[in-house]
């Protein structure tokens, strides 16, 4: 991590009292029990506390704000609601937190256009529900919707289930206000398809805070597709599994979603849900698809024949919504049923190819037993984004350094594989460590190039993505332990 | 004239442009020279990537394709057809436009001008259909960004801010894009004899049932009769809306739309399959302005604006067809008419849009800005972006701005 400023540290009195110049003075915490909410994101195994949390309340005060700390030097890390799950809104001890949880408002709902204008802190689950009245739906569903925030999901262009066919944050944003670390306010993009210039908006999203603070957004919402079915597959290997998967696409298939289970996860999560998942197979396939009526029949009689030559041995369609999400419920139970069964789980997000599945699994397997640690996976098949769930007990020593291990050699294993480190979490201060498995120096150093032209002084949120160079090293975690996780309340995928 | 150098792997790209960076000697980057598009720049030396040519990697069942840049757009798309996938952006064919004969280009040229085609407001733009790429940035470094997979947030996604940069931030030599499964059925429903407000509610009255429509275009008379199909009535305004899919799905989904529109019944019509897909290449190849001599504007707006748009220039010399639902329009102005240019720069502006020039004729390219940026902040951004790919600014000077 970068130095700590101890200047600034010594003058935190009086920066607090500057602060108070900016925004009501309510707004500023630092006292050591208010700031302690603040002390880490959803990757609960990093904690530190903050020099001071400020919640300013519009876009004039963060300007302020961050002036104020570009021209005094101080660290500023952004935060939203802290679901993420790669310690990206973890403070620095010598920071100002930055807070958007005020910026709560839904500002514009403009169905002709068909978009939404909202402020960052508003979650992702509430756009949905602020237009499902008129058959509307803003795509993008990361597990955590009830809880993250549209800001949060666009600085790390989150993705959900649906991100195979309706694409993730990036694909459905349209525009933002950002602040820059001096200050500037700025728009990118807009209620319009297109901006001109280079694609500031597309850089942004997923740029994990580190190039400004997003104030406002504007994102596209879609009508509900008229009907949603489910099929629920087992087969005897993972790899007929992953060829159906294959076969799907290359039919000319796009489903809404697929996902496939492994048999550890099959298990755990019918003692934990018992969601009636086929417990004779190997793997089981989630396949949706949606459209209009006739479109889904259709669809679902041509995956039915695809399952079949692939040596499906269990297959259910869904006859209503309520069996869908039945079909679902076990697969969303799977996280919580794995911390039932183990005191501690590690959750990685790497992406392979989908055709590497069942490579990449033999090799989990294989280090499984290498390191001593069982595990169990799922995985977005569509998209091909794998999260294995690595089991271990922090009271036994060396466990946690072992599991640790296991999880970085996944992700080594997805890079060489033509995959990459992370799907969906981000690098944040997990991963920052294994950037160089798959970016080599010029790389990074293009990417701190791009840091520099938005935040010269590296004063946002620094640390976090990019690894000082040369010192790559191991990493690679989200600890879960006594399935005493932040957020416990909230599935994931 | 420029010096010109055709390279044609990756390691000698570099070289070169290292060589001309120590040098600080400017370099014009071209494909395939499909589309003259941007300011002119004045360049000792041509960089041309033609034959940085060659599929590197296609798989269907991933559904990505990785390229070289100069690898012509039109190959892939011969390739994807065979496994009966596309692009789904449909990269439209410039080559009509500035010379009247298809060319498309190539891969690299596509993704530095980032333009689609009439599918865009339903399945994105080129930028939302980049995977990775590897280029040479100004200093001559190889650097890459992004992979083959579609669910990556591995650091920054550079290969947004490539695509649409037009050459200025690096030389491309690799790509890999997103394809998708073709669509088995096409077809258009058409209305004849509506303005452009009705059609543009029709539009939006669609795009707000889940009918899924993927194209919706609107042809004012005086455009409408350079069509010659033959189902299609061209003696007065055309709006068009296209839905793709299972043939079944797009029968019944015509169906919904024609009930929904049944006030218009009288002039409602449809075109099948191999018709429509003709309709909708030629109205992306934007065909209607064939070869043409005049100014060629790209404008953007918000849907709800463009009939104001519009009205406001309906007795001035504007020849103009509105794509992708409204957002867009394509307009044609002559070639000396500064003033109308102005005009609609300013009220582009005013109605929160932008415009970009396609192409002009060269005195203006020098000259006139063909971007409408008037933030002063995203100017200097930009700059500073610029910089941290290409300090000396030698690969493609003053294409986007003047300085950039
Ligand atoms: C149970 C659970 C399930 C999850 N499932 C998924 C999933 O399915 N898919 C997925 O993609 N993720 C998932 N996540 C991860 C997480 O929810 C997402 O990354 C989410 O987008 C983070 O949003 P947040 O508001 O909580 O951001 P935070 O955690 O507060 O911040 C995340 C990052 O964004 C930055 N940031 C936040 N707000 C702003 C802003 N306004 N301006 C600039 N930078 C900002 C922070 O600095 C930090 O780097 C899950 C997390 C949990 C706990
Ligand atoms: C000898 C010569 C004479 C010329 N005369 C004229 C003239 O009279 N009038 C005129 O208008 N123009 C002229 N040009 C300029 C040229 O036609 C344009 O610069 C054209 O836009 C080049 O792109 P393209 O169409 O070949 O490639 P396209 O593939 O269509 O490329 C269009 C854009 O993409 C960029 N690009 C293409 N490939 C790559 C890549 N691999 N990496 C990064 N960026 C890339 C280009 O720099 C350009 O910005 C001339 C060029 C040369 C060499």
């Amino acid at each position: 991590m970068p130095k700590i400023d101890q200047s600034v540290l010594n003058d935190k009195e009086s920066i607090v009292r500057d602060l108070k110049k900016f925004t009501n003075s309510i707004n500023i915490i630092s006292d050591p029990e208010g700031i302690t909410p603040y002390e880490t994101d959803a990757l609960s195994a990093y904690k530190q506390k903050p020099m001071a949390v400020v919640l300013p309340e519009n876009t004039a005060e963060v300007s302020d704000i961050l002036k104020y700390c570009h021209k005094n030097n101080i660290k500023v890390v952004p935060r939203g609601s802290g679901t993420g799950l790669s310690g990206g809104a973890l403070p620095l001890a010598d920071c100002v937190l930055l807070g958007l949880s005020k910026f709560n408002k839904i500002l514009e709902i403009d169905f002709e256009n068909r978009c939404v204008v909202t402020q960052p802190g508003v979650t992702n689950l509430s756009l949905t529900k602020a237009v499902e009245h008129n058959g509307f739906y803003y795509a993008p569903d990361p597990s955590s919707q009830i809880a993250c925030s549209i800001g949060g999901n666009i600085a790390e262009n989150s993705g959900g289930v649906h991100s195979l066919k309706y694409g993730t944050t990036t694909n459905n944003v349209l525009g933002v206000e950002i602040v820059l670390m001096d200050g500037t306010i700025m728009r990118f993009g807009g209620k319009k398809l297109e901006s001109e210039g280079y694609d500031l908006l597309g850089l942004i999203t997923g740029s994990e805070g580190l190039l400004g603070v997003l104030t406002e957004v504007t994102v596209k919402i879609l009508k509900k597709p008229q009907s949603v079915k489910a099929l629920l597959l087992g087969f005897q290997s993972v790899e007929d599994s992953g060829q159906c998967v294959s076969d799907i696409i290359s039919g000319g298939i796009i489903p809404a979603g697929m996902e496939i289970m492994d048999k550890p996860l099959i298990k755990a999560t019918d003692n934990y849900a018992k969601a009636g998942y086929p417990k004779d197979v190997e793997a089981i396939l989630i396949v949706e698809l949606d459209g209009t009526e006739s479109e889904v029949n259709i669809l679902i009689k041509r995956v039915e024949e695809i399952a079949k030559k692939n040596k499906s041995t269990y297959l259910r369609i869904s006859k209503n919504d309520e069996e869908r999400l039945r079909f679902w419920l076990g697969r969303k139970a799977a996280f919580p049923a794995i911390g039932d069964m183990s005191p501690d789980y590690l959750c990685m997000d790497g992406t392979i190819p989908r055709k590497k599945l069942a490579e990449v699994l033999k090799e989990i397997t294989k280090l499984s037993q290498k390191h001593g640690l069982r595990v169990a996976n799922c995985f977005h098949a569509g998209d091909g984004n794998l999260h294995p769930l690595i089991m271990f007990d922090s009271n036994v020593k060396s466990e946690l350094k072992r599991a640790e291990k296991f999880g970085a050699d996944i992700l080594k294993y997805c890079v060489k594989v033509g995959g990459v480190l992370t799907g969906e979490h981000g690098v944040g201060i997990e991963k920052r460590d294994l950037m160089c498995e798959m970016f080599n120096d010029e790389d990074i150093q293009q990417q701190l190039n791009i840091k520099q032209a938005f935040d010269e002084k590296s004063l946002l949120n620094p640390g976090k993505v990019y690894p000082i160079l040369h010192r790559c090293a191991e990493g690679g975690k989200m600890h879960v332990h006594k399935g005493d996780t932040k957020f416990k309340d909230i599935p994931r995928f | 004239m420029p010096e010109i150098y055709s390279l044609s792997s990756e390691h000698e790209v570099a070289d070169f442009i290292k060589n001309c960076n120590s040098e600080e000697v400017p370099i014009e980057i071209t494909g395939h020279n499909s589309k003259s598009i941007g300011r002119l720049i004045q360049c000792s030396k041509s960089l041309h990537l033609k034959n940085l040519s060659g599929i590197i990697e296609y798989f269907p069942e991933e559904l990505y394709i990785k390229v070289k840049a100069g690898t012509p757009l039109a190959l892939v798309e011969i390739e994807l057809d065979k496994k009966n996938q596309e692009l789904s952006f449909e990269p439209p064919d410039m080559g009509f436009l500035y010379t009247g004969q298809s060319n498309k280009g190539s891969v690299g040229g596509a993704v530095a001008c980032n333009l689609s085609g009439s599918r865009r407001f339903r399945a994105g733009a080129l930028r939302d259909h980049i995977l990775g790429f590897r280029g040479i940035n100004g200093k001559g470094e190889i650097v890459k960004s992004g992979g083959t997979v579609v669910k990556n947030v591995t650091g920054y996604d550079v290969s947004k801010l490539i695509t649409g940069s037009y050459g200025t931030l690096v030389a491309l030599t690799e790509i890999v894009l997103k394809v998708q499964p073709k669509n088995e059925e096409s077809q258009t429903l058409l209305v004849n004899n509506i303005n452009l407000k009705k059609a543009l509610n029709i539009f939006s009255k669609s795009m707000q049932t889940s009918v899924e429509i993927s194209g919706a275009c609107f042809y004012p008379a005086k455009m409408s009769k350079f069509f010659k199909l033959n189902d299609l009535d061209t003696t007065t305004s055309i709006t068009a809306i296209r839905l793709e899919g299972p043939k079944i799905s797009v029968v019944e989904r015509i169906n919904t739309l024609k009930k929904l529109f049944d006030e218009y019944k009288k002039t409602i019509s449809v075109l099948e399959n191999y018709q429509s897909r003709i309709f909708w290449k030629n109205t992306t190849d934007l065909q209607f302005f064939n070869n043409s001599k005049n100014i060629v504007a790209k404008i953007i707006l918000p849907p709800v604006n463009t009939d104001q748009f519009i009205n406001k220039f309906e007795n001035e010399e504007l020849k103009y067809v509105i794509d992708w639902a409204g957002n867009l329009i394509w307009a044609e102005i002559p070639e000396n008419d500064s003033v109308l240019l102005r005009q609609l720069r300013t009220e582009v502006t005013k109605l929160a849009g932008h415009m970009t020039i396609i192409k002009a004729p060269n005195h203006m390219r020098i000259k006139e800005d063909f971007l409408t940026t008037v933030d002063e902040n995203i100017k200097v951004l930009s700059l500073k972006i610029k910089e941290s790919f290409d300090p000396k600014k030698i690969l493609n000077p003053g294409k986007m701005y003047s300085g950039i």
